[in-house]
């Protein structure tokens, strides 16, 4: 056994073995009150290095001895490891403040693009027509004050002499045998000061119980947070301490080092990933989408280092659990888009009083715009197609999608236009419960329309929509357009037809008056009564609702001005034409005007023409 | 599938009994289609398969803790680890029952099912705390590695006081380690700079060690915990019976084995506010309902032992190291230098004791590790099946 080189203070080779004995047994604490009360690393550079020596010394002779002086130096190397334990610790205490945490965070700036937007809606989908609610969406305030800690970097938890003599005193332990005492240590101490840290980061201690009973808001906030602090744990925090270890035990054989990081590290390591592992296990719900693949992209991005940093044999269990959590980080996300998508079917409110666009539209499209953000994570995620058919095949009518024509397409593109194909399936559903099947139409018309604006507003939905299903869809909007136009305006029109009204004779006696005095009733009344109707129903695009407008114009007044032009002539020959001809062409214009405004209309018409 | 990890030293064909009887009956009777309208049609014979496993299950392991055999001696290590896998067998038997079934969909079934994920998620945290247990008891067993290392005669040198001083404060620093958590409040709260050198015994700071180790926070409870699995436990009415086709039987049924089995890991292993004021209220026309009783009744009165009282756990080799360790400290304390011949041997003797325990703590806690992490994963596992399967149906879950 050598002499440790850091030994300035004697010029000679060695001391003599009963200085030795003196200077230990000196500093036995239980011998004298100075002994208990001073710390010898701490007192004096010269004693600390006399101290050593004298360890060094007994040491040495010891392996030289025969066995009968041997109880005493055996006795005599116990107190000195003892005191040396003690010194140990002390040294490592007065070391161990938690790294604060500002230093902690660097400045690298955030993977995420800062206009990426974080939805947040509310808790559950609507259930009924009471509950409907406003579905919000905000930025998130993450992304600007976001500070990401990008890659591994060590820190210096101790300074440079404190280590050295850290160092000096683990050669002596462990050469004495004492190593289990020295891990022991290391570890306790180390480890309080990785707890004080964790405080510090905000890393909370939540049993799975605990984050299930938390509120969506709560624990999105914390997902958050937890995210900045793993990273922060893992690249820092542990790189350092394992680096830690490195240094102070790098003259020992290579298990000790890790030996003590894995004393130091691996509870709270386990604590940390107990969160993540919660979240992927917790309750699927659709609102939790985002945040869950927030995690899952951090924890691949850390995954790397986590490797990097418990790279050993003995850290098998936390690299084992680290991979695990991303494979049901995965499931999770996979089962969250099916629960979305179940939700979706599930979801029987009744239909908007007067056909606007349902909050379920809104909702389900701003979803899956927000999908379209992820896509890039999303694509990996999803990997099967969607059960179509053949899940639903006792139910009559179910949603039905032709995956034949869809060659090609990534399943997550197939989730996606299978997540329109449902929602307009409910859409239908919904719109049956309207009495007034003109209605009915409007309603499916608006929302269509929205569906189809929304994936035109984004590229990326777009595209993985295709073109070729926008085709359908748009084809639907007009289809329901037609169809409204025909539910509401072929029984008005028909008042304005030419048949019936001749009786056999000449040209001007062959129409019947009386004939046609209903019939200016009838179609006055009508469409009084459409006009009222149809005044409160919503279209809400500006540009449908005047082409919509422009379409029933095209047919409502070409029909009355000629029906004035040929008939009028008879009605104002005869008694009160005014009960008979209420409406001018232009007051028919103005009055189309009304329709799908939302307001209400006075009963009287004519008046705002004059 | 699971075999090979954690076989005990002992009975392998224990853990497959289960597995064959039911893997015969499904040779016989080709009951896994999706159901349509047959329901109840075939499936009495599967049920009653699951109940006898349960009970054969309960009675191996009863069996086991009367033998003769040291090893399997109730609430050893390796007879925890052979309940573990019994219990795993169990879980993968009831998730092939339950597979494709229509009924789970259905009231009363998808309220049963419901409610059985809700427990299971609860076992869950357990299973995270008995983790945290086993890892208390490594830090104790490395303690008692350096009682070893102070008294190991292999060089043949006397014993003297030096070692026996090393020896005595590991021992020491183990009882305060072992200490049940109210106890060791005191010295938790010495946590500052003159800690190491103010005792004359210069222990290290085990004690605050222990409750930082636990991961949860210092509210959660595994007495409380255990209630909440066990609550509303009930045998099915005979209604939910015959409306489920006889599934809510072993619904309860696993329900109950996920219970015992969560409140003997409690029981056996340390953790924060450890209670064992479980009852179970079985029925007596199920099988495996006297077994159960029967075990639960001998691990109480394991409890109830003067020796036992304190224990922070009542794993077998935790009362060993307990009482290894205390007749050392005792003979460390009462001899005197040089040792004589007789005190050597009696040294020497109990050292090897210790010696033993410390061998079959490191042998079994990793492998224990293990299974209790996959117990955490199948009970994951058969909720997120669970969850898949409701969440086609009607119900929001």
């Amino acid at each position: 056994m050598e002499p440790p080189e850091r030994n300035r203070t004697s010029e000679n080779a060695s001391m003599r073995f009963e200085d030795a004995e003196k200077i230990i047994l000196r500093w036995n604490s239980t011998a004298s009150e100075d002994a208990r009360e001073k710390m010898i690393f701490e007192t004096d550079r010269q004693e600390a290095d006399l101290y050593l020596q004298a360890v060094d010394e007994i040491q040495r002779s010891l392996s030289n001895a025969s066995l009968s002086d041997d109880q005493s130096k055996a006795t005599t190397i116990q107190i000195a490891m003892a005191r040396l334990e003690d010194e140990f610790r002390n040294i490592l205490i007065m070391h161990t403040a938690a790294v604060e945490t500002e230093s902690l965070t660097g400045s690298t700036h955030s993977r995420r693009s800062s206009t990426s937007s974080n939805f947040e809606l509310e808790e559950e989908l609507i259930l009924n027509t009471e509950k409907l609610r406003e579905l919000q969406h905000c930025e998130s305030s993450d992304s600007s004050s976001y500070r990401s800690t990008s890659s591994i970097r060590e820190m210096d938890l101790i300074p440079p002499e404190a280590i050295s003599d850290l160092q000096a005193i683990a050669m002596r332990m462990i050469s004495a045998g004492y190593l289990q005492e020295c891990i022991q240590v290391y570890g306790s101490v180390r480890k309080s000061a990785v707890d004080s840290s964790f405080r510090k980061l905000g890393i909370e201690k939540l049993s799975i119980g605990d984050i299930q009973r938390l509120e969506w808001d709560a624990l999105e906030g914390k997902i958050r947070r937890w995210i900045r602090a793993a990273k922060v744990c893992v690249r820092i925090l542990f790189a350092s301490e394992k680096k830690l270890c490195e240094q102070i035990f790098e003259v020992a054989e290579t298990n000790i080092d890790d030996a003590c990081f894995m004393e130091t590290v691996k509870g709270p390591a386990i604590q940390l990933f107990n969160f993540a592992e919660a979240i992927s296990i917790s309750r699927r719900s659709p609102e939790k989408l985002f945040k869950i693949l927030d995690l899952h992209d951090a924890w691949v991005d850390l995954l790397p280092d986590i490797e990097a940093v418990f790279d050993s044999k003995s850290s098998d269990s936390i690299r084992v659990q680290a991979a695990e959590i991303l494979s049901r980080l995965a499931e999770a996300a996979r089962g969250t888009v099916s629960e979305f998508e179940n939700a979706i079917l599930r979801e029987s409110s009744g239909p908007v009083p007067v056909g606007t666009i349902h909050p379920l539209t809104r909702y389900v499209m701003n979803y899956i715009s927000l999908i379209s953000d992820y896509k890039q994570t999303l694509i990996e995620l999803i990997m099967s197609k969607p059960s179509t058919g053949s899940r639903y095949s006792g139910d009559p009518s179910t949603p039905d999608m032709d995956l034949a024509e869809l060659e090609g397409k990534t399943p997550l593109a197939l989730h996606l236009i299978w997540i329109i194909v449902i929602l307009e399936f409910n859409l239908e559903g919904k719109s049956k419960r309207y009495k007034d099947t003109s209605l009915a139409h409007l309603f499916i018309m608006n929302n269509v329309h929205y569906i189809v604006q929304k994936v035109k507003g984004s590229p990326e939905l777009r595209g993985m929509i295709g073109d070729d299903y926008l085709r359908k869809l748009t084809g639907k909007v007009r289809q329901a357009a037609t169809s409204y136009q025909r539910a509401t305006w072929v029984k008005v029109l028909y008042c304005l037809r030419d048949e019936g009204l001749h009786v056999s004779g000449g040209f001007y006696s062959g129409v019947s008056k009386s004939a046609l005095r209903e019939r200016f009733k009838s179609f006055n009344a009508m469409f009084e009564e459409v006009h009222r109707t149809e005044a409160v129903w919503i279209v809400p695009d500006a540009q449908l609702r005047e082409e919509l407008r422009i379409s029933i114009s095209e047919k409502l007044i070409p029909a009355y001005r000629s029906f004035l032009g040929r008939f009028r002539g008879h009605i104002e020959s005869g008694k009160h034409p005014e009960n008979y001809i209420k409406y001018s062409v232009e007051d028919l214009e103005t009055a189309v005007l009304d329709f799908f405004e939302g307001y209400p209309v006075s009963q009287n018409l004519r008046r705002r023409s004059q | 599938m699971p075999a090979t990890d954690y076989q005990g030293t002992s009975s392998a064909p224990f853990a497959n009994i289960g597995r064959s009887i039911m893997s015969l009956r499904r040779d016989q009777v080709h009951v896994h289609s999706m159901e349509g309208s047959h329901d109840g049609a075939g499936h009495e014979v599967e049920l009653e398969a699951f109940q006898k496993q349960v009970a054969d299950m309960f009675q191996s392991l009863l069996a086991a803790a009367a033998s003769a055999s040291a090893n399997d001696e109730l609430l050893s290590l390796s007879w925890i680890r052979k309940l573990l896998d019994s219990f795993l067998s169990c879980q993968e038997e009831f998730r092939v029952l339950l597979y494709n079934k229509s009924q789970l969909l259905r009231p009363p079934m998808d309220r049963l099912i419901a409610d059985f994920n809700e427990r299971s998620v609860k076992a869950l945290d357990v299973c995270n705390a008995i983790r945290d247990g086993i890892e208390q008891i490594r830090q104790w067993e490395k303690l008692l590695e350096i009682v070893l290392c102070a008294l190991d005669n292999k060089n043949q040198r006397a014993l003297g006081e030096g070692q026996f001083r090393r020896a005595k404060k590991a021992l020491v620093d183990l009882a305060i380690g072992m200490l049940d958590d109210k106890d060791s409040g005191q010295t938790l709260a010495n946590r500052n700079r003159s800690f190491g050198r103010n005792k004359d015994h210069h222990h290290r700071s085990v004690g605050h060690f222990r409750s930082l180790s636990w991961s949860v926070s210092r509210s959660w409870s595994a007495a409380r915990q255990l209630q909440s699995i066990g609550s509303n436990l009930a045998a099915p009415r005979t209604n939910d019976i015959v409306a489920s086709n006889g599934f809510a039987v072993p619904v309860y049924t696993m329900g109950s084995v996920l219970l015992f089995v969560m409140w003997t890991l409690v029981a056996a292993i340390p953790c924060q506010d450890r209670g064992l004021q479980v009852h179970f209220n079985i029925p007596r026309h199920f099988a495996w309902a006297a077994p159960l009783n029967t075990l639960h009744e001998r691990i109480l009165e394991e409890s109830k032992k003067r020796e036992r009282k304190n224990a922070c756990g009542l794993l077998k080799e935790i009362y060993q190291m307990e009482k290894c360790s205390r007749l050392l400290s005792e003979l460390a304390d009462s001899v005197q230098f040089p040792l004589t011949e007789e005190k050597e041997v009696e040294v020497r003797q109990r050292v090897k004791e210790l010696a033993q325990v410390c061998e079959t703590i490191k042998e079994g806690l990793d492998p224990l590790e293990r299974q209790v992490r996959e117990v955490f994963h199948r009970i994951v596992r058969g909720r997120t099946e669970g969850l898949d399967s409701l969440g086609r149906g009607h119900n929001p879950e």
